[in-house]
């Protein structure tokens, strides 16, 4: 992250962070779906900086492939999954608004505990950069709990690997880029098959809401 | 040379599946050559580790006495549950259930997950571990919901979200743990070796967190309570031969990416910490299914969470060390044997009674006296009657607790009672119970039969003589688990 001044590294951290947050309260899946777009830009250009900052054919063709798979693959996937089966708002949440807000905050105090300074040390210096991201993990996390629908909660799953991916990089955890490939290639075939899947779902239970699916009750 | 061909195989098999049109035989060819083929590497390589101690192909796969033990016991797994897919699916295509295109799918996405678990196994790299991991639940989240029945896309889904998050943070954990050693090569491809031996950078509570995130993480993936909530819907809803491949195979190698983290954790901060945490997750393994063995009315539930009792009590045994660790990696071969031949007999069960509930399976010894006898002994060895392995292993776990940790060995004692309770009471059902006179007493084919055999009698025989080389293996790798 040397290419990137501290205030330009604070402005993207709270970006994936805000952008987590909102997918908490977006009522349209599109507006989701974008929200989801603007976070993975912003992890894109925190990668093009680990370019610039070690430049590798090899970290390059990895960087252009995060890019193509989460900025412009997935996105397509899930908008023509909204498309065909013409989905507009996203299903509800199992906690209500001032509830999920309630839970949100407690989880930014939890990023305070004591439990999580041993990942701080890792980077002190940029130690708002690495709570902003710990932060945007519990989000994201909770985001795919307290979510009914299949699509947000396979945004809640993309929001987690971005906040990792963010932590990763604040704090200087960069794998090689061989293996940045092969994580890639991975995300690549799981946003295949749960497109897959949610589409089938849709197609058998008539709905993306998985609160509906209460077939294995034995 | 030879390691990398146990993963090139199944890719291999995968692709040439792919291109077979319309005749299900070379598929059956495919797997069967294949099959063969890894369960011999998985001998070699065994028998180059008993001899040079490991066996590897620089830089990227290596086998030591540990993961040659997973990768023997996945290699035969996987063998018999792909002559056990010949005979299931011949019996499911005769009976109009499934077509020529959902065999080819299932042995195209068969061949990549053993791929993906081979993989897992025999990579040096953490990272790549992980990728395979998450690999195998890509390839089986396919297999789990191969019916297409409204359950089993349920299953399927809750086993794709729920691991993936478990993994997500298994993956947090592991760059956590590579933190340290990550600049110390100038590609930064972090091996186990260049982990294992700059373990003095690590600092103790950055260790502490990161194994958290590694046992909740791969602790889903292995079943452990309470991230278990997707296997007993995964494990009863898969086609019977990947239920035993999930049970008798993926589980271990989920275990075995705890265990390579806990070495580096217990050589960063003792090996109380780990020691605990394992201890605690895995009496919740075996208290939850203590109480839902009793109430279980669906024969393949009961076998998924029995296959979490026993990864409890492995978490135990490896928890507890010492002799304890002995027993729980003998523990994870025989409970692989065991649990594979439960699940096959539970598809020869399926393909004759049509239901899989408790209720509706009456007198399988009278129907079925093959697959009866089978799951007779398979139910006595899993449940830990003498003189089955599984009663030697529980004893060694119990007995290298009991002087420090004599409250959790009563508490175990307890819950095993429980299991033994609710284990009997449907195997007097399900065996002893009259079948219903317009039933024959017939068995599917000889594909269904004899991979259960063959498991049974290895289980048999090595619970009665333990080999000198399985025994050093096993030896070895506690040395190395020990540390």
């Amino acid at each position: 992250m040397d290419h990137i001044a501290p205030q330009i590294s604070i402005l993207l951290a709270a970006t994936i962070f805000v952008t987590a947050i909102l997918l908490n309260f977006s009522g349209k899946i599109s507006i989701s779906v974008w929200l989801y777009v603007v976070q993975s830009a912003t992890i894109a250009i925190l990668l093009l900086s680990s370019v610039f900052d070690r430049f590798s054919i090899l970290l390059l063709i990895a960087v252009i492939s995060t890019i193509l798979v989460k900025v412009i693959i997935a996105p397509t996937f899930f908008l023509s999954l909204i498309k065909k089966y013409h989905i507009t708002s996203t299903t509800s949440t199992y906690l209500n608004t001032p509830l999920t807000l309630l839970v949100i905050a407690g989880l930014l105090f939890l990023t305070q505990a004591d439990f999580f300074t041993p990942l701080i040390s890792l980077a002190p210096q940029g130690h708002n950069l690495l709570f902003i991201s710990i932060a945007t993990i519990l989000i994201s996390l909770f985001l795919s709990i307290n979510r009914k629908g299949a699509v947000s909660q396979m945004m809640g799953i993309l929001s987690l690997e971005n906040g990792i991916v963010a932590f990763a990089l604040f704090s200087g955890l960069e794998q090689n880029a061989g293996l940045q490939l092969g994580i890639t290639l991975n995300i690549f075939i799981w946003i295949v098959i749960s497109t897959v899947f949610a589409s089938m779902i849709y197609q058998k239970f008539g709905s993306l809401d998985v609160s509906t699916m209460k077939g294995l009750t034995e | 040379m030879l390691l990398p061909f146990i993963v090139i195989i199944p890719l291999l098999g995968a692709i040439i599946s792919a291109t077979v049109r319309k005749n299900t035989y070379p598929l059956q060819v495919i797997i069967s050559v294949t099959a063969c083929l890894e369960l011999i590497i998985a001998i070699i390589a065994t028998a180059n580790v008993l001899i040079n101690k490991s066996y590897f192909f620089d830089p990227f796969f290596s086998v030591d006495a540990f993961s040659a033990i997973i990768l023997l016991v996945t290699a035969t797994v996987s063998f018999a549950a792909s002559f056990y897919s010949i005979g299931y699916l011949k019996e499911e295509v005769k009976k109009d259930i499934i077509g020529f295109h959902r065999v080819k799918e299932y042995f195209v996405l068969l061949h990549l997950f053993l791929g993906s678990m081979f993989l897992a196994i025999i990579t040096v790299s953490p990272i790549v571990m992980w990728v395979a991991v998450e690999a195998t639940t890509l390839s089986t989240a396919f297999l789990i919901s191969f019916y297409s029945k409204l359950s089993s896309m349920e299953a399927a889904w809750k086993y794709l979200i729920v691991n993936s998050i478990g993994l997500l943070l298994g993956f947090l954990g592991t760059i956590v743990f590579l933190s340290p050693v990550l600049n110390l090569t100038e590609d930064k491809f972090v091996n186990w070796f260049t982990l294992n031996t700059h373990v003095s950078l690590l600092s103790p509570d950055l260790t502490k967190i990161a194994f958290i995130f590694i046992l909740i993480g791969y602790g889903t993936k292995a079943g452990l309570a309470p991230m278990h909530t997707w296997l007993p819907d995964a494990h009863s809803k898969a086609p019977p031969p990947i239920s035993a491949l999930l049970s008798g195979a993926l589980l271990n190698i989920a275990m075995m990416a705890i265990l390579r983290f806990k070495i580096v954790t217990d050589a960063a901060v003792g090996n109380y910490f780990s020691q605990n945490l394992l201890i605690f997750f895995g009496v919740i393994s075996i208290a939850i299914p203590a109480f839902i063995i009793i109430v279980q009315k669906n024969y393949k539930r009961l076998f998924a969470y029995s296959s979490i009792e026993h990864m409890g009590i492995m978490a135990i045994g490896f928890g507890f060390g010492g002799i304890g660790t002995f027993g729980a990696l003998l523990h994870m071969i025989y409970h692989s044997l065991t649990k594979s031949v439960l699940f096959f007999s539970a598809g020869n069960i399926f393909l004759k009674y049509s239901s899989t509930r408790i209720a509706n399976v009456k007198g399988v010894l009278s129907s079925m006296p093959t697959t009866g006898i089978v799951l007779l002994i398979g139910f006595l060895a899993i449940i830990g009657m003498p003189p089955f392995g599984i009663f030697i292993t529980e004893f060694y776990i119990l007995s290298s607790g009991i002087t420090k940790f004599p409250l959790v060995v009563g508490l175990i004692l307890i819950l095993l009672i429980l299991i033994f309770v609710g284990f009997l009471k449907h195997i007097v059902d399900i065996a002893f119970s009259q079948k219903e006179e317009s039933m024959n007493k017939d068995e599917a084919n000889i594909f269904t039969i004899f991979p259960a055999i063959f498991l049974l009698v290895l289980f048999i025989f090595t619970s009665l003589y333990l080999p000198q080389p399985l025994k050093s293996l096993i030896d070895t790798a506690v040395t190395l688990l020990n540390k």
